[in-house]
């Protein structure tokens, strides 16, 4: 089996030492570069599966990188960090094609969690056919979470099969409780999966929450089997759906 | 151009002088009228009065006149009709007529009396015997006489028949001519020939035949009888300062032959001749004459008329007259009676003038007198005019309009004390406002500055939070390395919490506002709270105002500064005390105003300036950020907060929510 090959990009030298001893193991080989410009060079020269990228570097900032690398090199995946995050250019990165996004300072579990997310999705698509398609009329983070607006601005959210197809068996799973707020973009639950990976979850939108799917607590397998439907996580009151639509995609 | 500056001169004089002035002009122009009219009136009124008598008079006159002739012919004509008369001139006896006929002469006073025979020619003169035998048929009386009439008339004797009936007659006929200024020019200077009242009767026998004329008269030249006769019977001597009222004369031709006019000496006017006019209205024109005249030395209210003789030719004049004075003094006596009535009445106007200006001025002078109280600032002032006229009404007016001054003046000053007020509150806002601007500053250019140094420290975070835990997962079971790497792992963990509560504050992200109810809020977290260790020794007072509406904010955030503000509460009384929660409405019901007080150890003056500066703390484990912190999500809500405190009695922390906030 051939080594997966993982560029890591950040224009902080100690940063850039410190991901690679993260991640490094048998299984991968890891490359660094300490600017935008230095990493294309070195995918031209040899691509690699996975380009780990700051955000925020000079020159060739993240952002730039990755739409680069989408245009040039589709195949490769792209995990972005920031030392600054928002939900906004999380957001960004996702719908221009990034695989997730990170915010620093992280523990190297957070970051192998995605990346073993990140590998496994790649397997997936080669093995098995989508889980299921999205039906039409939900909002949603492009490989995170969902949520369909009801009456009276309410709102049921729940995980994209996207980010299913990405986690091994579930063995745990921690959901808001009532009247917690969740905050768009934030972390509002968490999966752990039979690999021991804890994944964080987004909340698609800012509310109160005022129901959670109790059935959910109870077989976690709901999750995957109904994604869009029996496995939804919590409903809540919209707190202001309109803003938050900005950063939502519509399914069709 | 003068009357102009006449009349403006009276523009400048007082109301008083105006109104008199005004007045006594009226009256006086009135009265001059009223007086001239009336004189005018009353003169003509008394003098036509006076006419008519005098005229009536002047018959009067003519009366007594024709009874003198009257009485001379009746004498004539019974002597006429004498048998012995008849017999004696039948029988030509000269000397038994004399005898029968002087007597009657004599005792009738009568000038002449003469006897002709049939053809005229005189047989006796009893006034001189000694003339007869001359023919006095050309004389009209004797011709009528002759032809059988008996006649009686007014007759111009000339000096020889005079002569000729002797008994000097022609020496009282004679009369000179006083120069008289207002008579017309006469050739002859004196008169010699007689005026005469003459009758004459025929004789006749037994048979019817005729025998001769008796005739007879009375020369009026010098004789008063009937002028003082006149003055008898019309005037009944009545004298009027010693003059005589009324006078009568007889006139041959313009002389005065018989009068009662007296001159200067008191003496009988004969010789004096009639006026120009008179002459020639009456002796030419053969009119009567009433008016007034100038006789002698006196003015006459005046009756002229023609005496004519038997052929009807104009030979004297018949005048009565009245003295004029009586008129006159009785006309000024009216006149006088007049005037004074009528100054009188000019006097009493003059009273009415002063009273009625009086109760227009006086209540102007008042009104002048207000009026510059009121210029001087004194708008209590009132004018005291109870009258129910127009200055009443002005007066009242004036009152109402210095109430109305006062008022406003009132609000003036009133608006001017809010106005300061206004200036005041507005002052001590932009004050806010500026402090406000400042903390804002200061927390923007933190805000960037977080973000920079979040960004540059998250990177080293980065590399040690990694690097610790790869570490710890090589670490075998020794203790020591362990627990230095644990430790190192939480501390970094603990950095990046700063960090990112840093991040949170500099990116001050827009606040999620629901509609939620403040009491409750404030009631769950301290419910929150008061389990905590803090709060041991704390006694929890909530005053919360129970018709608060519901407020649109963002329960998250409203809630961490709630907590923030408690939390600092109860770091303020360690040793335990009171803290009151208060909710309330504004005045104006827009916000909502919630108020924590503690009985803590207060905060310095100094301090409480930079209360809500980021990185201030007093507390040796604070970060500096809550109150920052806590000031940004208040102004997120558009609302306040702002502290007060006194060292050692407490501090209260007051937050102002809009009711309904973009």
């Amino acid at each position: 089996m051939d080594k997966k090959t993982i560029l890591i990009v950040d224009d902080e030298i100690n940063v850039c030492k410190s991901i690679e001893r993260a991640i490094q193991n048998d299984e991968y080989e890891v490359r660094r570069a300490l600017s935008g410009e230095e990493a294309l060079d070195k995918i031209k020269e040899n691509p690699c599966n996975l380009v780990i990228a700051d955000l925020m570097m000079p020159g060739i900032g993240g952002i730039d990188l990755l739409k680069l690398l989408k245009t040039n090199f589709s195949e490769i995946n792209v995990i972005m960090v920031t030392g600054y995050p928002t939900i906004k250019t999380a957001v960004q990165a996702i719908k221009i094609g990034a695989f997730d996004y990170i915010a620093k300072p992280f523990t190297p579990e957070q970051l192998r969690s995605v990346v073993a997310r990140c590998f496994k999705s790649e397997e997936k698509i080669e093995k098995k056919p989508p889980l299921t398609n999205m039906p039409p009329g939900v909002y949603y983070i492009i490989g995170h979470t969902w949520v369909r607006p009801e009456e009276k601005n309410k709102g049921r959210v729940g995980v994209v099969h996207d980010f299913l197809k990405t986690v091994g068996r579930i063995i745990n799973l921690q959901l808001p409780k009532e009247n917690d707020t969740v905050i768009q973009g934030e972390m509002c639950a968490k999966i752990k999966d039979d690999a021991g990976f804890n994944y964080g979850i987004w909340s698609p939108a800012t509310g109160k929450v005022f129901e959670v799917n109790d059935e959910l607590k109870k077989d976690f397998s709901l999750l995957k089997q109904s994604p869009y439907q029996d496995g939804w996580l919590f409903r809540c009151a919209l707190t202001d759906f309109e803003q938050d639509k900005e950063s939502l995609l519509l399914s069709k | 151009m003068i009357l102009k500056k006449h009349y403006d001169k009276f523009l400048k004089f007082p109301l008083r002088a105006k109104f008199t002035i005004t007045f006594l002009f009226v009256i006086c122009f009135g009265g001059v009228i009223t007086l001239f009219f009336g004189t005018r009136i009353e003169h003509n009124t008394i003098f036509s009065l006076a006419q008519a008598k005098v005229r009536h008079d002047l018959a009067s006159a003519r009366m007594v006149y024709n009874e003198k002739l009257f009485d001379i012919r009746d004498i004539v004509r019974l002597n006429s009709v004498r048998e012995s008369i008849q017999n004696a001139l039948k029988n030509k006896q000269r000397e038994s007529l004399y005898k029968h006929l002087e007597p009657v002469r004599t005792e009738f006073n009568l000038d002449f009396l003469t006897i002709t025979d049939a053809e005229g020619k005189v047989f006796l003169r009893t006034s001189n015997p000694e003339i007869w035998g001359d023919s006095q048929s050309d004389d009209s009386l004797v011709t009528n006489a002759l032809l059988g009439r008996t006649a009686a008339a007014t007759q111009i004797i000339h000096r020889e028949e005079l002569l000729k009936e002797g008994n000097g007659l022609a020496e009282k006929a004679f009369i000179e001519f006083i120069p008289t200024p207002k008579a017309a020019p006469r050739e002859k200077d004196h008169e010699e020939n007689a005026l005469a009242l003459k009758a004459a009767a025929p004789v006749r026998d037994e048979n019817n035949v005729l025998l001769g004329v008796l005739y007879a008269g009375v020369i009026l030249n010098r004789n008063y009888e009937i002028v003082d006769k006149v003055k008898e019977i019309v005037f009944k001597g009545e004298k009027y300062k010693g003059r005589e009222i009324g006078t009568a004369t007889i006139f041959q031709q313009d002389l005065r032959i018989s009068t009662n006019v007296e001159d200067e000496n008191g003496q009988r006017a004969i010789g004096t001749r009639v006026s120009k006019e008179v002459n020639q209205a009456v002796l030419r024109e053969g009119k009567d004459w009433i008016d007034r005249a100038f006789v002698v030395n006196n003015w006459y209210i005046t009756a002229y008329e023609p005496i004519l003789n038997m052929e009807g030719d104009i030979i004297g004049i018949l005048y009565v007259g009245m003295l004029e004075k009586p008129y006159i003094d009785l006309r000024n006596r009216v006149m006088g009676i007049f005037t004074g009535i009528a100054a009188l009445c000019v006097l009493l106007l003059l009273v009415i003038l002063y009273a009625i200006t009086s109760t227009i001025i006086n209540p102007l002078n008042k009104l002048v007198a207000a009026t510059n109280k009121i210029a001087k600032g004194d708008l209590s002032h009132k004018v005291n005019i109870n009258l129910k006229d127009e200055i009443g009404q002005l007066a009242h007016a004036f009152n109402m309009m210095t109430d109305d001054l006062n008022k406003a003046n009132q609000k003036l000053l009133q608006w001017g004390k809010t106005l300061e007020k206004q200036v005041e509150e507005r002052t001590t806002k932009i004050k806010e406002m500026q402090d406000s601007l400042i903390q804002s500053e200061k927390l923007a250019s933190l805000g960037k500055m977080a973000a920079g140094i979040a960004h540059e420290i998250n990177n080293p975070l980065t590399s040690i939070l990694i690097n610790s835990h790869l570490l710890l997962e090589k670490t075998n079971d020794d203790p020591y390395t362990k627990e230095s790497l644990n430790l190192i792992t939480e501390e970094t963990s603990r950095c990046s919490s700063i960090v990112k509560g840093l991040l949170e504050f500099s990116r001050q992200s827009p606040p999620k506002k629901e509609p939620a109810d403040i009491n409750r809020l404030i009631a769950n977290t301290s419910t929150l709270l008061e389990n905590q260790f803090k709060f041991q020794n704390i006694e929890v007072k909530k005053d919360f105002d129970p018709n608060l509406p519901n407020v649109k904010i963002d329960t998250g955030k409203i809630k961490q500064v709630l907590w923030n503000l408690m939390i600092n509460a109860a770091e303020a009384m360690p040793d335990g005390g009171k803290l009151t929660i208060a909710t309330s409405l504004s005045e104006k019901q827009k916000h909502i105003v919630i108020k924590i007080t503690d009985t803590g150890k207060g905060i310095p003056k100094d301090n409480i300036n930079k209360l809500f500066d980021p990185f201030f703390t007093t507390k040796e484990s604070g970060s500096g950020l809550g109150l920052a912190v806590t000031y940004g999500i208040i102004q997120q809500h558009q609302g306040s907060i702002k502290a007060n405190s006194k060292v050692g009695q407490g501090t209260t922390f007051t937050v102002v929510l809009p009711i309904s906030s973009k």
